[in-house]
Order: structure tokens, then C-alpha cells, then sequence
């Protein structure tokens, strides 16, 4: 419970206009920390409801697959240049923004994160390591500029970002594959 | 079995544990390379602030910007960084009930690298080849050998890095679900940190060599600076990281009680180490080529810094309290009176804490970017590091050296040696607070850093901080009898104590203790996370100092 307020208190913190203002003038600050960060302050909330209704998440979420599909779709749909130009210029794209992210896909997320199976977890971790590849790829590779509301530059930088993000990933995917998990539990002597 | 392992650890710990002969010699070498670079230090530092106060006059050999480099390498990198690896291998051998071999012949063979490369840097400094200061940023360029000298430095660190973990990973390996011992986990915490500091001043100086030597015409000066920083601000908390070992697990054995809540100590680690590297922005406030709304969010990254400080501050005095009160300290500060204040070991770490408040609230002036305009470049900031450093850091090493050295050297620490220790503590403070409050006051006056003379021809304005010149002088003369006390007072129980035991303070948990979550020793994702950190902190800046860039400045020697 203590973690819901602490969600909803990071969720009023991204919301504040100068705060949003910042990380929206800087286009990776607003696709790499706001978006995520949004994300996470759902997931935190999710305790909340999931304690409430949670009747409502085993009925439609009992093996953690639609609630991932729902985290994905959303997440893919504000990587689209389109919709984060919208965002900045529609108040009510970017209300849409700040609701989906946190109330539907960062709830989502944590409801589906300890449910789904080794095999399905794996398969995620995949996708968004190659996703971050390609947009990374993609953004560095193209002239022209994309979003209304950014430079080029910014986009060469997201670009840059995005392929370290996806050395991050790949690293950890090593680390987690290669190394023996059972170390990390507790042993009765 | 279990229980009678504990039984034996809590009582006779010596048993089990203990750094052994072969590993105390490492420490010990790495010591005396410590206490020689602060003995030259020292009387360097002495000879510029007397010469700034135009006591002296320096001959042509050996000019103020001579000898400020050097001061400045020799204290800043080579004393501290020597003295962490000592500490830290001593550390980890008794932790670990000795090093593995293969870990000692690292730690020799970056003992080697690291003696060639500061022989190499003090010898092109005083060629006069090389006064660029101890921050070496371009366009000012040294020449190739004193960056040479400098990459054998950061590559015999790196040779006790791996040491470090594979001594690390090879305990894991055999302890199956059991956390590692307290001061080992700092250790890894000190050496990732130190690992991933340095990588960004490499890829600086392996710039830097082709463009000294003329191969390549021009250097890009921000990407310079912005890389220095990666380092130089880690840096100053990898010594945090190194104190605050021996503030958490050393000093609360000395005042005869128990360590804080270890799950809370390992996330102040582990936030430090993830948190640290772009704080390095905030050396930079007054760059250009870095935009003000990626200046402000790096306020709070510097800021962030602070969380885990003052978890720190409220954990030891916690542990101070608690402690005072179980030995029959009353009232409101009656528990202050029962702490052994007159115990070296713990007086000058103490003392080194103390600091800490007014070092940390110096550091939120710097890190604020209206106030920073006022004191950039200006002796406050030479006064607030010699606060932070040159006392919250330093004295703590100097109250690790009290039991340490004796312990390695298998020495007692004498009641006389105690005392000794007491009074150069103090003349230590004294001269710190004198030099350090002084140099403050003349910054904000307007007194720049890092200049010879700065009468300006008895202008006016100049003549506002002129006095406070005398009386860094007069501190840093109280100063180097201190340091003087305190390299006699090491070599001293190093060579000629008399023979005996010391104990190797480390303190146990409470009784009714939480076990200690194993989720804190997934390094993996520490590193992980440091580096994500990291990547989302620098790609803007950089992107845009590299796609942005100027021409370039080819290398300059202003002497
Ligand atoms: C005997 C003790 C010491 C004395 C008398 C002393 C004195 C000084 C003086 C007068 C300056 C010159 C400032 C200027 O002209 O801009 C200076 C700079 C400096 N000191 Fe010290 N200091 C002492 C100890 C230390 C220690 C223990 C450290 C660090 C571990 C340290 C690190 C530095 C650094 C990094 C600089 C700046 C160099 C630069 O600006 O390039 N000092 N010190
Ligand atoms: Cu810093």
C-alpha cells in the first residue's frame, strides 16, 4: 500500500507542468525517462488495485499474457513519432498520454511480471533488446526529420541512446543467462 | 555446527581471520608510497602557500605552477589512491582469511605500473615539461610522457580491480547463499566504482597522447573536460566510499558497540556506486556547450548524492547514541561524554565526520548554479575541497593508520603512539580550519585559485584578500608539522614499535539483527544500472559537444 502513494506521489511529481515541461524539451528525456518513469509510477500504484479488485485481475489476467500484450501495445504506440508530436500539441493526447502509460500499461506490467512463464519473459526481454537495436539503427540512419516538434539532432541523440540502452540490455541478458541464480539463494546449512 | 562457527567467530575472530604475512607486506608497500607522496605534499602545498602570500619567491626551476601540479597529483591521486588499495586489500585478506596468489601478484604488478607512471608524471613535471595542473585539461598540453605516465597509473589500478574480483567472485563461488563479509562488499563497491571512473579519463588521454606528440592537429576541449569530470568527480567519491567503510564497520567497534542495520548500509553502497558518475556535470556549471535545461536536471543527479550522505550522518549518530546510552550516557547529550575521545582510532575519524556538515553544505553551494557563479574558480573552492578532502578523508585515513599499520606490521600501538596520534589530529584540525576557513573568505572576496600573484599591482579590490593570503600561510605551516607528526608517527609503527598484537576492529550486527537480503550482492545488476545511468546522463551533452563541435584547439604551452 505504502508503495501505491509512493507511486501516485512520483505520478503528481511528472505531471507538475514545469516538470513535464523539461523532460518534453528534451526528446530522449521525454521518450527514455518521462515515458518510463510514468510507467513505473503505474507499476507502483498497481499494488492498489491489485489488493482491491483482485478478483478482476485473476479473471483477466491469470497467466499474465493479456496484460502483456496491453503494456506492449501501449508502449509501442507512444514510440511512434506521430503520437509524441500529438502529446506536445493536443492537452488531450497528452492527458491520454500520462493515463495510458501509468493506469493502464504500468498496472499492467506489474500485474503480468511475476504471472508470465520463463519462456515468455525471455521472449519480451528479446523484443525490446532488438527494438531499442532498430529504433537506435533507425534514428541514426535517417535525414530527415521526423517529429514536428524536434530537431535532427535530438533524434541522432535518441538514436545514440537508444543503442546504449540496448548494450545495457544485451549485458544483463548475458549476465543473467551465464550466471548460476541459485548463488543469490539462501542455503539451510 | 553452524552455531558453533558463529560461537567462535564472535569470540575469537583472530582465529579464523586475519590478513596474513604476504598480504600485510602489500599493504604496507602500498603505504609507504602513500606517506612519502604526503611528506613531498605536503611541503609542496607548504611552498605555494607561501609563496601566494608573497613570503617567498620560488626560483626559476621550480615555479608556483610546478609545484601546484604536483601537489595536486601527488595528494589528490597518488596518496589517496595508494592508501585505498592498502586499506582495502588489507580489507579484503582479513575479510577472506587471505588474498588468492594470483590476486597478490596483481596487486604487485599494479604496484609496479603505478610506481613507473608517477616516476614518470613527477619527472616530466619537474622537467617543466608538464605544468597543466592536476586536472591536465587540453588546450594546455604536457608533454606525451607525463600522459604516458598517467595511463601506467590508471592501468596498475586496474590490475587491483581484477584482483578485487576475482577474489570476489571466488568467495561467492565457494559460500553458496551466504553474504559476503561487510568491509569485502565496500571493497567491491570502491573498485567497480573506481573501474568504471576510469574508463572515462583513459579514452581522454588516449586522446590526448597523439594530439601532444602532434599526430593529430586538434582536440575537442569540451569532450576533454566533460571526460575529466566522468573521473575526477567519482574519484572524490570513491574516497567517500572508502571512509565511510570505516566509519560504518571500524568505528563502531572502537566505541565498544554494534554496526547499523547492514541492509541499509549495502543500499547506501549500492547507491553511491549507481548514482555517482554524472555528478561529474556539476564541475562544468560554467561550461558553455551545455545547455542550461540539461545543466538543471543534472542538479538533481548531484543533489540525488545527498540521500545517501545523509543516511550516513543519521545511521552514525544513531549507532553514537545508542552506543553512549548502553555505557551509561544520560540526558539529552550525556551519551556525547562516554565516547572515547581520547582514543586516536576514534577521535580522528570523529573529527573527520564532523567536517563532513560543513564539507557537504559547502558542496550545495557549489552544486547551485546562481551561487556557483560567485565562488568558480575562486580559493572557496580550494578551501571546500581541503574540507572535504584534506579532512573528512584524510583524517580518516590517518585514525585507519593508528590500528592498521601496527596490526600489519604485527607492532603494538603504544599509549605514547596514542597520544601522539590525539595531537596531530588536533594540530591537524587547527591548521585545516585556519587554512581551509581563510581560503574560503578570500574567494568570496573574489581571490582567484591557481595564481602565483595575485596583488595585481596592490590594486584595491586585490588588497581585500591579500591578508587572508598571510593567514593560509600561517595554517598551511600548522599544516605541515602535521604531516610531519603523522609520517613519523606511520613509519614509526611501521619499522620500530614494539612487537605485540593489535586487534583489527571490525564490528558485529546487533543480536536480534535481520539476516542480510543476498538480492544486495547482484553486482551484475548494480553495474548494469550505473551504466544505464550513465548512458541516459552524457548521451545529450556529448551528442551534442561532438555533432556541435567547434574546430578544435591544437596544443598550447602557456610556460
Ligand atoms: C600540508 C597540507 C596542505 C597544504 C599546506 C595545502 C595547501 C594548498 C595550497 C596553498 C593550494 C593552492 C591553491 C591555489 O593556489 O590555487 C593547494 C591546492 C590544492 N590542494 Fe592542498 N594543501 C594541503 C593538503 C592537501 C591534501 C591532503 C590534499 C588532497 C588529498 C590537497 C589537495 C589539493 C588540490 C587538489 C589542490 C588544487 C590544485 C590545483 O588547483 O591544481 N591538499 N593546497
Ligand atoms: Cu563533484
Amino acid at each position: 500500500m505504502k508503495q501505491a502513494i509512493y507511486g501516485l506521489i512520483l505520478f503528481t511529481f511528472l505531471a507538475l507542468p514545469p516538470v513535464a515541461n523539461l523532460l518534453e524539451s528534451i526528446m530522449i528525456m521525454h521518450m527514455h525517462m518521462q515515458m518510463p518513469l510514468l510507467v513505473f509510477a503505474g507499476f507502483l500504484i498497481a499494488r492498489f488495485f491489485q489488493l482491491k479488485f483482485p478478483q478482476f485481475f485473476e479473471r483477466w489476467n491469470a497467466n499474465g499474457v493479456p496484460g502483456m500484450l496491453l503494456f506492449l501495445i501501449i508502449w509501442l504506440y507512444w514510440m511512434v513519432p506521430r503520437a509524441m508530436d500529438e502529446a506536445l500539441t493536443s492537452p488531450f493526447m497528452e492527458l491520454f498520454k500520462f493515463f495510458s502509460l501509468t493506469f493502464l500499461a504500468g498496472i499492467a506490467l506489474r500485474d503480468s511480471w511475476k504471472k508470465l512463464g520463463n519462456i515468455e519473459f525471455s521472449i519480451m526481454y528479446i523484443f525490446f533488446t532488438l527494438k531499442f537495436i532498430i529504433m537506435g539503427y533507425l534514428y541514426l540512419a535517417i535525414e530527415d526529420q521526423i517529429c514536428n516538434n524536434y530537431l535532427i539532432i535530438e533524434q541522432k541523440t535518441l538514436g545514440w541512446g537508444s543503442l546504449a540502452m540496448a548494450v545495457c540490455f544485451v549485458i544483463f541478458g548475458f549476465y543473467w543467462h551465464f550466471t548460476d541464480q541459485s548463488e543469490y539463494q539462501k542455503v539451510d546449512l | 555446527m553452524e552455531q558453533t562457527l558463529k560461537e567462535t567467530k564472535r569470540q575469537n575472530p583472530k582465529k579464523l581471520l586475519g590478513v596474513n604475512t604476504e598480504d600485510a607486506k602489500v599493504a604496507l608497500s602500498y603505504f609507504t608510497v602513500a606517506f612519502v607522496s604526503l611528506l613531498l605534499g605536503g611541503i609542496l602545498g607548504l611552498l605555494q602557500g607561501l609563496e601566494r602570500a608573497d613570503l617567498i619567491q620560488l626560483p626559476s626551476w621550480l615555479n608556483y605552477y610546478q609545484v601546484l601540479t604536483a601537489h595536486g597529483l601527488l595528494l589528490l591521486v597518488v596518496f589517496t589512491a595508494t592508501f585505498t588499495i592498502g586499506y582495502q586489500f588489507a580489507n579484503l585478506s582479513h575479510s577472506f582469511g587471505g588474498l588468492l596468489p594470483k590476486v597478490r601478484k596483481l596487486a604487485w604488478i599494479g604496484f609496479g605500473l603505478m610506481v613507473f607512471g608517477v616516476a614518470l608524471v613527477t619527472v616530466m613535471i619537474i622537467l617543466n615539461e608538464a605544468s597543466v595542473l592536476y586536472t591536465f585539461y587540453p588546450p594546455l598540453a604536457a608533454h606525451p610522457l607525463f600522459y604516458v605516465g598517467l595511463v601506467f597509473v590508471v592501468v596498475g589500478i586496474w590490475a587491483c580491480c581484477f584482483g578485487v574480483f576475482i577474489n570476489y567472485r571466488h568467495w561467492r563461488k565457494n559460500h553458496r547463499g551466504q553474504v559476503t563479509p561487510l568491509l569485502a562488499y565496500f571493497a567491491m563497491g570502491v573498485f567497480v566504482l573506481w573501474f568504471f571512473a576510469s574508463i572515462g579519463v583513459t579514452i581522454e588521454v588516449l586522446t590526448l597522447i597523439p594530439w601532444s606528440m602532434g599526430l593529430v592537429e586538434t582536440t575537442n576541449v569540451m569532450v576533454a573536460r566533460t571526460l575529466f569530470w566522468w573521473f575526477g568527480h567519482t574519484l572524490v567519491n570513491i574516497w567517500y566510499l572508502v571512509a565511510t567503510s570505516a566509519w560504518y564497520v571500524i568505528v563502531p567497534k572502537i566505541i565498544g558497540g554494534r554496526h547499523f542495520n547492514e541492509k541499509l548500509i549495502r543500499l547506501v553502497v549500492i547507491l553511491i556506486v549507481v548514482l555517482n558518475i554524472p555528478g561529474g556535470f556539476h564541475h562544468q556549471i560554467i561550461d558553455p556547450a551545455i545547455s542550461t535545461s540539461i545543466k538543471f536536471l543534472h542538479v538533481f543527479m548531484s543533489l540525488s548524492i545527498a540521500v545517501p550522505s545523509l543516511m550516513t550522518a543519521f545511521a552514525m549518530f544513531f549507532v553514537f547514541e545508542r552506543t553512549g546510552r548502553k555505557l551509561g550516557g544520560k540526558g539529552l547529550l550525556g551519551w556525547l561524554k562516554k565516547l572515547p575521545w581520547g582514543d586516536v582510532r576514534f577521535l580522528a575519524p570523529m573529527i573527520a565526520m564532523i567536517s563532513f556538515i560543513p564539507g557537504g553544505a559547502g558542496g550545495i553551494v557549489n552544486t547551485s548554479n546562481q551561487l556557483n557563479q560567485v565562488v568558480h574558480n575562486t580559493m572557496w573552492v580550494v578551501g571546500h575541497f581541503h574540507v572535504t578532502v584534506g579532512m573528512s578523508v584524510v583524517l580518516t585515513f590517518f585514525g585507519i593508520c593508528y590500528w592498521l599499520i601496527p596490526y600489519l606490521s604485527k607492532r603494538q600501538l603504544t599509549p605514547k603512539m596514542n597520544k601522539i596520534g590525539v595531537i596531530q589530529t588536533i594540530v591537524w584540525t587547527v591548521g585545516m580550519t585556519i587554512m581551509a576557513g581563510s581560503m574560503h573568505i578570500a574567494g568570496l572576496f573574489g581571490d582567484p585559485r591557481r595564481t602565483s600573484d595575485t596583488s595585481y599591482g596592490g590594486h584595491e579590490v586585490a588588497a581585500s584578500w591579500i591578508s587572508y593570503e598571510l593567514i593560509f600561510g600561517i595554517g598551511a605551516t600548522i599544516l605541515l608539522v602535521g604531516v610531519l607528526i603523522q609520517v613519523y608517527a606511520v613509519f614509526n609503527m611501521m619499522f620500530f614499535a614494539p612487537k605485540g598484537e593489535t586487534e583489527f576492529p571490525v564490528a558485529e550486527p546487533e543480536d536480534n539483527a535481520a539476516p542480510v537480503p543476498l538480492w544486495t550482492e547482484r553486482w551484475g545488476l548494480w553495474i548494469v544500472l550505473l551504466l544505464a545511468v550513465v548512458a541516459m546522463a552524457y548521451v545529450v551533452p556529448i551528442v551534442d559537444m561532438i555533432l556541435n563541435a567547434p574546430p578544435g584547439s591544437p596544443p598550447i604551452r602557456t610556460w
